[in-house]
């Protein structure tokens, strides 16, 4: 037993850690806390239908079955039941449907942000931009990440801090802030993606596409890139680091004294 | 099959034998069973595939590929898998079976049926050998997004032109089976009257139709983008990748239905033979697949809700998406009603088809949950799409073609299977298909996204499940071959009417059925 | 004509038309965006008469730029913002810079965000799909012109035009 279980310990490497997470994050902003919402009462209702017609099977499996002899019913048609589930799954789907489209139509609606994020995607990083206060920069997937994630690089990944999940150059917001992130791609299409922050958009290169985020809490958001985009797709993690106001507009002057001291 | 019986009925033309008696043959049961062992072997390359894939996310790290390859890895598995492996086992089933159940002699047009089989192995070769150039195989995955796409090696032709030929194979066997379905029933047999399994072949022969030329103008563009200076995909032309993603799904959700109909078809056909119980509710059930399939060409948007669309139109494909789960439980409740107060037996078809009422329905519910765009902006492009349409397509599709192998394998060889081995069969692959694809939907809505071939350490747990589940479920299939080739090897010979609860007229006929089936056309009531 | 060929020739009459329809769906797609605004694709043409109507309305529009596939170029917006007022005509340009030593094509494609008011935001004067060519270590100046509508809605207060400047000399040279 002991020798089983060391084995075991040995396959799922992260047992004793127990990152055994199954559900998707409620997040810190706005969207990410209704589309969260939303996925719960969609589950549950899904649990609900599910637990009925699964039921009726197993009962129908357990005693209509030959061997308990029980003796085939005529019955194969009742335009009446077929009306019944017709119509019931319908008024379900409306009842999901209205929450749902109140829900998209707040998530949709930039209008009154205080601060633009630009984000453009290129093989395989991200560039961000702060249209407002001209601050541009690259952020790319840390080193140690990146040397650990080579074919047989002899590094034991596990070990590895945030492995896959961090970058040279974190993007830096203010909290309680409406934010307009826009998103644009250079090459490929890529797509913008934190959970904790909500959803994903895709970045199309020609094109440009929005979504906005007001973080709640401060902290460190983990994310990466959702859109297949070539080879190194799954190496080009995106970190969010979510600050009070007052040390953003700290940050952003230190970036722009760095900046100045750069062109000099 | 028994060359005597070839020369007692094929007096009129010469049949050869051998390899040439495969490869010239006009019968619908060779090409069937043509079809059938093709599809086959495709299951297993594509399965070989899917153990590359899952053998590198067995751990995190990389230790077996490097990354392009196992982008090419997921994009051919998804390409064989879909045209190599579904496709033709549906299209080898409908030309076995739609012949001998609608009473004809033979599918309607023989030759063309012929040239529409042999298409298949020249262009997966094609397809296939690819994967041996020097830059590689397609590696943008089975949907092919520009500008990606464009960024491809030499492959790119090469897998266009394979996919151009694929297409052309399905269009020809679409039209032959509806030719088939409306000019060769048996007198008496009207529309309503039709097993319900040719019903569905119907309506999908006609989503092909509809849909593959349209996949062939989608990669035809790409090519002369690639190529020839067009520009409907690149945005320096005035042209826009989305538009490609677009006309790929207007084609690419009736494909999933093309993918799910026979399969309906098969299950509405065995639940009701071993319930000993007519199917209920027949005619909700054809109205049902019809409209299925003609919602499907209004949904395609929902495969690609983050692109950016107005809000109008991310409300009108939320609420056509959702439409779709009124036919679909109208069939799953009108099985269990089928059930319902039968007198139930439990042989191997039998636990595949409830094992894909239970397994398809969870993939349903999956996709509900998907439909929901505020949640679909969390879920798309995780692996909880990825575990979603697995569910629908392997203990979906997959199941139903293994049910329906069981169920009239001893019609076509006139041997009875053995059934221990095949509940056997049936346990091994329903656990492990379980353990392969369900922890996929917690690290999907744990933020793992698909088609990346390393991940962060915390969705480590989950994929070493699933990649222990894949191998399980890779070598029960080797299983079902034995079986198969057990079969052929039976000494004891099946019934004409190997299930007591079947109906249909199939099982008139001998088992193995003549090499022309009604010379003469039997009366339907 | 038996009913057998009947089917065969209706049936290869649909695959044909779908085929077709393929393509038809190009030109159905840019009437879609023209009508929604889809991508911000509006106004690829210039509105060549513009009658100015000045409102005492005041909107932001924000001014971006995009590289497309790392190309040799530096290409910015002289104004990263302005001020404008509704239904007057408002002028500003682009900068390029062309960073390598050879001579080279480049093409640039307008977005506007938010995409559904992009019908608004009318270009008198656009760079937008036009060919410009540049020499080597050469800065041009690219100008813009436009007007915002009268009709924007009232709840928008910012426009953000962005530009995509593609380099095209390949595919120039390839003709």
């Amino acid at each position: 037993m002991r020798k089983l279980s060391v084995l075991l310990l040995s396959v799922f490497p992260a047992i004793a850690s127990a990152a055994w997470e199954t559900n998707m994050p409620r997040g810190v902003t706005p969207t990410s806390e209704i589309a969260y919402d939303i996925h719960m009462l969609i589950f549950y209702i899904t649990v609900v239908i599910g637990i009925l017609v699964f039921g009726a099977m197993l009962y129908s499996i357990i005693y209509h079955r030959k061997s308990v002899g029980h003796k085939p019913a005529k019955f194969h048609e009742s335009t009446k039941v077929e009306i019944i589930w017709t119509v019931i799954p319908f008024l379900i789907l409306v009842g999901m449907a209205i929450p749902a489209t109140n829900a998209l139509i707040m998530m949709e609606d930039t209008r009154d942000s205080e601060i633009t994020l630009k984000v453009t995607g290129y093989q395989w990083m991200w560039q961000y931009e702060y249209l407002e206060d001209n601050i541009s920069f690259f952020s790319k997937i840390d080193t140690k990440s990146n040397t650990a994630r080579r074919l047989n690089s002899g590094v034991d990944v596990t070990k590895v801090d945030n492995y896959l999940r961090d970058v040279d150059n974190y993007v830096v917001l203010p909290t309680d802030t409406k934010v307009r992130v826009l998103l644009t791609a250079s090459d490929v299409i890529h797509a913008w993606w934190v959970p904790e922050l909500g959803g994903k958009k895709d970045a199309i290169p020609g094109y440009v596409n929005e979504l906005w985020v007001d973080i709640q809490e401060p902290g460190i958001y983990r994310g990466q890139c959702a859109e297949l985009c070539g080879k190194d797709h799954g190496f080009m993690p995106i970190v969010v680091k979510a600050v009070p106001k007052q040390e953003y507009y700290k940050w952003v002057s230190i970036q722009k004294t760095n900046k100045v001291a750069e062109n000099k | 099959m028994s060359a005597n019986i070839d020369k007692l009925h094929d007096d009129h033309h010469h049949t050869p034998s051998g390899i040439m008696r495969w490869i010239t043959t006009t019968n619908h049961k060779d090409i069937g069973t043509l079809y059938l062992w093709f599809s086959l072997i495709m299951f297993f390359i594509g399965g070989l595939m899917a153990l590359v894939i899952r053998a590198e996310l067995f751990q995190p790290g990389l230790q077996l590929v490097v990354p392009g390859f196992f982008n090419q890895m997921t994009t051919m598995h998804a390409l064989i898998m879909i045209f190599g492996a579904v496709m033709p086992a549906f299209v080898g089933l409908a030309n076995w079976q739609i012949p001998i159940m609608i009473g004809a002699p033979d599918m309607a047009l023989p030759r063309l049926n012929n040239w529409s089989f042999w298409i298949l192995p020249f262009a997966f070769t094609m397809m296939i050998s690819t994967l041996f150039f020097e830059s590689g195989g397609p590696a943008a995955g089975w949907t092919l997004y520009p500008p990606l796409s464009l960024q491809g090696g030499d492959s790119m032709p090469f897998v266009i032109l394979s996919i151009h030929m694929l297409g052309l194979s399905s269009i020809l066997g679409a039209i032959n089976v509806i030719a088939t379905i409306l000019n060769m029933r048996a007198p008496g047999m009207t529309l309503m009257k039709m097993p319900i399994f040719v019903w569905t072949w119907l309506i999908t022969a006609f989503l092909l139709i509809a849909a593959m030329p349209v996949l062939a103008g989608a990669i035809t563009m790409l090519l002369t983008d690639r190529f020839f200076g067009t520009s409907f995909f690149t945005a320096s032309g005035g042209g826009d990748p989305v538009l490609f993603q677009h006309i790929f799904w207007f084609f690419g959700h009736p494909e999933v239905y093309i993918l799910i109909l026979p399969a309906f078809g098969i299950v509405s056909t065995i639940i009701p033979a071993f319930s000993r119980k007519k199917l209920f509710g027949y005619d909700s059930m054809v109205y049902a697949t019809a409209s299925i399939a003609l919602l499907s060409f209004i949904v395609w948007a929902h495969h690609m809700f983050t692109v950016g669309m107005p809000l109008a139109g991310e409300i009108f494909f939320m609420l056509t998406t959702m439409l779709i789960a009124v036919p679909t439980g109208v069939k799953v409740f009108n099985w269990v009603a089928t059930m319902w107060r039968g007198s139930m037996t439990f042989e191997t078809p039998m636990l595949f088809a409830i094992a894909f009422i239970v397994l398809f329905t969870i993939g349903g519910f999956s996709g509900l949950m998907l439909a929901m765009v505020p949640a679909d902006f969390q879920y798309h492009d995780t692996y909880f799409v990825v575990a979603h349409f697995h569910y629908v397509l392997v203990p979906g599709a997959v199941f139903a073609i293994i049910a329906a192998v069981y169920y009239w394998l001893p019609k076509w060889t006139g041997k009875m299977y053995n059934e221990s081995l095949g509940k056997l069969h049936f346990w091994l692959t329903t656990i492990f298909v379980n353990l392969t694809f369900f922890p996929m939907h917690f690290v999907g809505l744990a933020g793992m996204p698909r088609r990346i071939p390393d991940y962060a350490v915390q969705f480590a747990d989950f994929n070493a499940i699933a990649s222990v589940g894949a191998f399980g479920f890779g070598l029960s299939q080797l299983l079902f071959v034995y079986i198969l080739f057990d079969t052929l090897k039976q000494k004891v010979s099946a019934e004409d009417k190997v299930w007591d609860g079947a109906e249909g007229l199939e099982w008139t006929l001998s088992s193995p059925p003549p090499y022309h089936s009604f010379e003469k056309a039997p009366k339907v009531e | 004509m038996s009913s057998l060929k009947k089917t065969y020739i209706a049936l290869t009459f649909i695959t044909i038309f779908m085929f077709s329809f393929s393509y038809m769906l190009v030109p159905l797609y840019d009437i879609f965006c023209e009508i929604t605004g889809l991508n911000g694709k509006t106004n690829q043409e210039k509105f060549l008469v513009v009658n100015e109507n000045p409102t005492e309305r005041f909107v932001t529009v924000k001014f971006t730029s995009t590289i497309a596939n790392s190309a040799p170029f530096q290409f910015e917006p002289i104004d990263r913002e302005m001020i404008v007022q509704v239904g007057k005509i408002n002028n500003t340009f682009y900068t390029l810079t062309n960073n390598s030593t050879t001579l080279k094509h480049a093409t640039a494609s307008p977005s506007v965000v938010p995409s559904e008011h992009a019908e608004y935001f009318k270009k008198i004067e656009c760079f937008c799909f036009s060919q410009q060519q540049i020499n080597g270590l050469e800065t041009i100046e690219l100008p813009l012109q436009f007007i915002v509508d009268n009709e924007l809605p009232l709840e928008t207060k910012t426009l953000i035009l962005s530009y995509t400047m593609f380099n095209t000399t390949d595919q120039i040279g390839s003709k």
